[in-house]
């Protein structure tokens, strides 16, 4: 296909040509064409089909604005749907298809569908499939969602990268047009920091698609000086491809920029980035866009918005059509009309809706208050019909209906427009997002030479706002084009439809019956007919529709109200939100310091919130999980065992009164724990509820270290840090996270004591007499590495924590083994720490669920009755100690072969399960290895005072129904004679 | 008894690349202490900062240097400094509460992060996509310090030279953190 519509001119680069493929057809275009313009100087009219009716459609606009020509982009992975021709950047070998059609563009089987538009109008879907309700689910749902939607999904997971990135800077100008350029200029020229950032591929705006002179040259020239001005201020920040989508709190505005979109691949690049902007003020420039007037079948393709037509042939060197007419109500239309004819395109008429008009122009048919009723033409436009019933022969019509000021932005934080008369449009209102400005045609001021000093003076109201000196460089100078317009929305006369909602297939008629029916909230009426939804969100459509509706109802405009605009300003991908948030990179991870040796020893691995625990180390000829924790479990316990416990939290706690403090926050005693003694200690929360529980070890007169349970570990540091600062403020205590700082692994197991002996450092005594049960102290192993050692005990075995700076953690490991050799020591897992502290019967996060009391954990008395702590008091509340009461007891099942289910609940023998009858739940279950039969801890009624009791275990959920007895919590060692042994 | 031995890593194990004219590399050498002032024991403190090394006592935000470059002070909170000096002790806080003399109370803080210095010209465009805090000269000069998130990872950012910045990020999830760092260089290089 030649480029047949190809005219002299433009922003383009001839002597490179691009080739595309365009439904499989390959056709040519040049660097600085978008897909549109390209189409259109090959000649393509027709470029997709219509939402609802399948009507064949063309281009309409030359910008993000547009509703009718949305095309898939790329292929396979990479396919992109819904994407606007007008703001696809030209690329070679770009691939792209139409849109929602059966069978070819030019013949869609779904056309059929505009014979019936009759009974397709507002509201059909809920008037037609009411019945039978059997229906909807199996029938009518999958037929619509078939035939819904516009383009289609690859259903492959996106190929592509984005990222984030965080901006910051003292103005922040929105859209580069005349008005942006001006404001940029003025605000970089007083040495603020700027952002300019523009959606376009070229920076300019209407500069590049009109022929108005600034400052006695070409708009374009004066662009491209302005903008090499501004490129080398350092403190201007130049963001081209960059939409601006939303304004959110604090002068933080969201910002698109498409990185590789315009290139034919993005080189492992991110494609996207979505920006956070920090401004200190913003101005918007987003321009104006302009809208159409509703007429007899007014959306062939060929039916253009004017000041589109004048662009592709400013800026593009292309000619939309062979035999232009121009149907305005405004002096705007005109200037498409000049401009054509100086580029020497056929201008067929021109109809203005205004009457009292006296001007002409050479060669050209020139109606005045007059308009177009219907247009002919099959898959693009060929005839149109004026009111007098002449028809016109053209292959494009330019349709002025007047410039709507993109608002958008202004109305993100509830801001609502003004509606203004004189330009016939609504127009920002006072309510701006804070340190919001608005100037040029986004502010309704619609002239170039009111733009430009608008955009100045904006600027340096703005900048003066921020203490800079603003420049006296006057602001360029151009002539106030000709912008008269009376309003003028849509020509009666004729019963064919006449569209407003291009996307939607909204016509006139929707609109009225919408009315009729009873929808007269513009918001309402939005819902009912779906006008302004969809990608384009309205922006050629909104207000014709809301003139329309107006005029039905009888009341003004600015009575009838317009719906709220909302971010985002364009569409946004969900992959850009994303950002690198995917797969692997969704969140970090977290590795104990033995994670290498754990990896290189056989470890299987569990996420325990971000970090990364060894669950078991399977060793050869085990078959599956629980051979490997039976193992280590029955090794632990007739040996030794070692565990990596470093995800514990640890917390660093230094002050005169750090015992005062903790005192306070845990609920039982600690002001008198002795130097060098460890305690276990559980926090309430403020409610009374039990919290968390740990051990802390008094280092030395006012220095404590703190453990806190792996989930809980960043919350209690958070809580402590709030007492400390907010609630006690007076007490001398400091804390910090240590948690990272340390590796910490329990030792374990009959021999613990002689495997650590082979490490600790000559003159450290570890022996029971001076090292018991509850000790801690600071020792040094290994020739001299300084350690700190613990003696507690969760497994129920005797055991140590030791703890080294994270550096040797790894090493360490390894160490333990090679000294524990001797013994058979073994390395387990967080599953065999699971079963061990079940047969001990020490709680954990299923205990300690936030429901849970200290009572019903068996840990009432501990609740000091002496002092006050965080929810000692509200602990004693009556509806926490009541007769009959949850406790933590031990549960085993009477057939000892069967296995135990965690969240079974308890039902007395013989009563029947119900709500009323449930006696409590099963909390964590183990096959214990070293009993030979399933164990579990559960919360029974008055469970201690029913010891020996059996009683249902009942899960229905697994079918499940077992007869437990009800036993001591404390399988393994209750005297705790193995601890302290 | 046998003799073991325990040989240190680092949480980088030693990273050192070079991104184009950008160099990112893991910091071994540094010891790291956080120092919190007692309550009401401002001035003593202050008098013992000076006495010890020389230096004034950071406000947050800020950082003092003395002038060998040896010990640096991180200002990052009302009562809270960090201490950055060579790692060239066992136990980095037992020197540094001598010569405190408990004027402040001090915690080693060396395991705790991975330290990595970032240098090179431009490299501000690497960091402002995972790096929220502004840091133009203007805004964030040489010696600014700040804690801040990074990719969901709490970290301590400071600005060490014009064109370079030290960042502290948690030892465990280090390997997270360099990841998203590199990201960010390989993103952006030209």
């Amino acid at each position: 296909m030649t480029q047949s519509n190809r005219i002299d001119g433009g922003l383009i680069d001839r002597d490179r040509a691009l080739s595309f493929r365009f439904n499989g057809k390959t056709m040519t275009g040049h660097p600085g064409d978008t897909l549109a313009s390209a189409l259109l100087a090959n000649g393509q009219r027709l470029v997709g089909r219509s939402f609802k009716y399948h009507r064949p459609r063309g281009i309409f606009s030359c910008g993000s604005e547009e509703p009718n020509a949305l095309v898939q982009l790329r292929t396979g992975a990479a396919q992109e749907p819904n994407t606007r021709a007008t703001v696809v950047e030209l690329y070679d070998q770009l691939s792209a298809t139409s849109q929602n059609h059966r069978g070819p563009l030019a013949f869609d089987f779904m056309g059929v569908n505009d014979l019936l538009s009759p009974f397709l109008s507002a509201g059909f879907y809920y008037k037609t499939f009411m019945w039978p309700k059997a229906f909807w689910e199996k029938i009518y749902e999958p037929v619509i969602r078939n035939s819904a939607g516009l383009g289609k999904l690859s259903m492959k997971g996106d190929v592509d990268r984005y990222d984030h990135g965080f901006l910051h800077c003292d103005v922040l100008v929105i859209g580069a047009g005349p008005a942006g350029l001006s404001a940029a200029l003025a605000a970089g020229r007083s040495g603020a920091r700027v952002i300019l950032a523009d959606e376009d591929f070229r920076m300019g705006g209407r500069l590049l698609a009109e022929t108005l002179e600034v400052d006695g040259m070409p708009g374009v020239d004066w662009a491209a000086e302005a903008l090499a001005e501004l490129s080398s201020m350092d403190n201007v920040r130049l963001m081209t491809r960059t939409t601006v989508y939303g304004a959110f709190d604090h002068g933080v505005y969201g910002a698109l920029e498409r990185m590789t979109d315009h290139l034919p691949t993005s080189g492992n690049k991110p494609r996207q980035v979505l920006w956070r902007v920090y401004s200190k003020r913003a101005v918007l420039c987003a321009g104006a866009t302009e809208r159409s007037i509703a007429f007899g079948n007014n959306d062939r393709p060929g039916v253009m918005l004017a000041g589109a037509v004048r662009a592709y042939a400013n800026r593009y060197g292309v000619a939309p059509g062979k035999r232009v007419t121009v149907m305005t109500n405004n002096d705007d239309g005109w200037r498409t009309a000049t401009d054509l004819l100086a580029k020497g395109v056929k201008v067929a008429a021109l109809i203005d809706t205004r009457t009292g008009i006296t001007r002409t122009l050479d060669g050209v048919r020139v109606e005045t208050g007059s308009g177009l009723i219907d247009t002919k033409g099959h898959n693009g436009i060929s005839w149109a019909t004026l009111q007098s019933g002449i028809k016109i022969e053209t292959d494009c019509l330019a349709v002025a209906g007047g410039w709507s000021p993109n608002v958008h932005l202004t109305c993100h934080q509830r801001g609502r427009p003004t509606w203004s008369e004189d330009i016939a449009a609504f127009v920002p209102g006072s309510d701006l997002p804070p340190g919001m400005r608005v100037a040029g045609s986004a502010n309704g001021t619609m002239t170039m030479g009111a733009c430009l000093t608008e955009g100045r003076d904006v600027a340096n109201e703005t900048i003066r706002d921020l203490g800079f000196t603003a420049s006296r460089k006057a602001a360029a100078k151009a002539e106030d084009e000709a912008s008269d317009i009376t309003a003028f929305w849509h020509m009666g006369g004729s019963k064919a439809r006449a569209w407003v909602d291009l996307q939607n297939d909204v016509t006139t008629k929707d609109i009225k019956q919408s009315h009729t029916e009873g929808f007269r909230s513009v918001e309402h009426l939005k819902r009912y007919t779906t006008l302004g939804m969809a990608t384009d969100q309205g922006k050629t459509a909104n207000v014709l529709g809301l003139a329309i509706l107006a005029e039905a109802s009888g009341k003004t405009i600015p009575e009838t109200g317009t719906t709220i605009f909302r971010p985002p300003y364009t569409p946004v991908p969900l992959g850009a939100f994303a950002g690198r948030s995917r797969g692997q990179d969704f969140k970090p991870f977290r590795l104990t310091p033995s994670h290498d040796w754990a990896k290189s020893n056989g470890a299987t691995f569990i996420e325990t919130g971000m970090w990364l625990r060894a669950q078991w180390f399977a060793r050869p000829g085990e078959k599956g999980w629980r051979d490997s924790v039976d193992r280590e479990v029955t090794m632990t316990r007739n040996s030794v065992g070692i565990c990596d416990v470093t995800t514990l939290g640890k917390i660093d706690i230094q002050g005169r009164d750090a015992a005062a403090f903790l005192n306070k926050i845990y609920c039982n005693g600690f002001a008198k724990l002795a130097l060098g003694k460890v305690r276990y200690g559980l926090m309430l929360r403020e409610d009374g509820l039990a919290y968390d529980d740990g051990t802390t070890a008094r280092m030395s007169e006012n220095h404590f270290v703190m453990t806190t349970t792996t989930a809980n570990a960043v919350t209690v540091f958070r809580n402590m840090e709030f007492a400390r600062q907010c609630l006690w403020p007076d007490m001398d205590v400091h804390l910090i996270s240590t948690t990272d700082g340390w590796a910490q692994f329990a030792v374990a197991g009959p021999n613990a004591r002689k495997l650590l002996q082979n490490v600790v450092d000559e003159g450290h005594d570890i022996s029971n007499e001076a090292f018991p049960f509850m000790a801690c102290g600071e020792i040094t192993i290994c020739g001299g590495i300084p350690a700190r050692l613990f003696r507690i005990s969760f497994s129920g075995e005797l055991a140590y924590e030791i703890a080294v700076p994270a550096r040797y953690g790894n090493a360490l490991m390894g160490v333990l083994m090679e000294a524990g050799k001797e013994f058979d020591a073994t390395p387990y897992g967080t599953e065999a720490l699971g079963v061990m502290r079940i047969e001990k019967g020490h709680a954990a996060g299923n205990e300690l669920n936030g429901q849970t009391t200290a009572a019903m954990l068996g840990m009432g008395r501990m609740v000091s009755k002496a002092k006050d702590s965080i929810g000692s008091k509200l602990s004693e509340r009556p509806g926490l100690n009541e007769e009959g009461d949850l406790r933590l007891v031990g549960l085993r099942p009477v057939d000892r072969s069967v296995l135990l289910n965690a969240g079974a609940h308890f039902i007395t023998k013989g009563d029947t399960p119900s709500m009323e009858t449930d006696q409590g739940w099963m909390t964590s279950v183990a096959y214990s290895p070293s009993l030979g039969h399933s164990v579990g801890l559960g919360f029974v009624k008055s469970g201690t005072d029913r010891m020996g009791e059996v009683i249902r275990a009942y899960d229905p959920l697994r079918g499940k129904d077992t007869d437990v007895e009800i036993v001591s919590a404390h399988f393994i060692d209750p005297e705790g004679e193995r601890l302290r042994a | 008894m046998p003799d073991f031995t325990l040989t240190p890593t680092s949480p980088l194990k030693g990273f050192d690349k070079q991104f184009g004219d950008i160099r990112l590399r893991e910091v071994t050498d540094q010891a790291i202490l956080s120092l919190a002032t007692p309550l009401g024991g401002e001035t003593a403190l202050k008098a013992a900062v000076g006495s010890a090394w020389g230096l004034e006592m950071p406000a947050p935000g800020r950082s003092s240097r003395a002038d060998d470059g040896k010990v640096h002070l991180l200002g990052l909170g009302a009562d809270q400094i960090f201490i950055l000096k060579p790692h060239d002790h066992l136990q980095p806080d037992a020197p540094v509460r001598e010569a405190l003399n408990g004027a402040g109370y001090a915690t080693d803080q060396s395991d705790v992060w991975a330290m990595l210095e970032i240098t090179g010209p431009g490299l501000r465009r690497a960091l402002e996509r995972i790096c929220p805090l502004d840091l133009h000269p203007d805004a964030f000069p040489v010696g600014a310090v700040a804690r801040t998130m990074m990719e969901h990872m709490g970290a301590i950012i400071l600005r060490s030279g014009e064109d370079a910045f030290i960042l502290l990020a948690a030892s465990s999830s280090a390997g997270s953190f360099l990841h998203a760092v590199e990201t960010s260089l390989n993103w952006t290089a030209p």
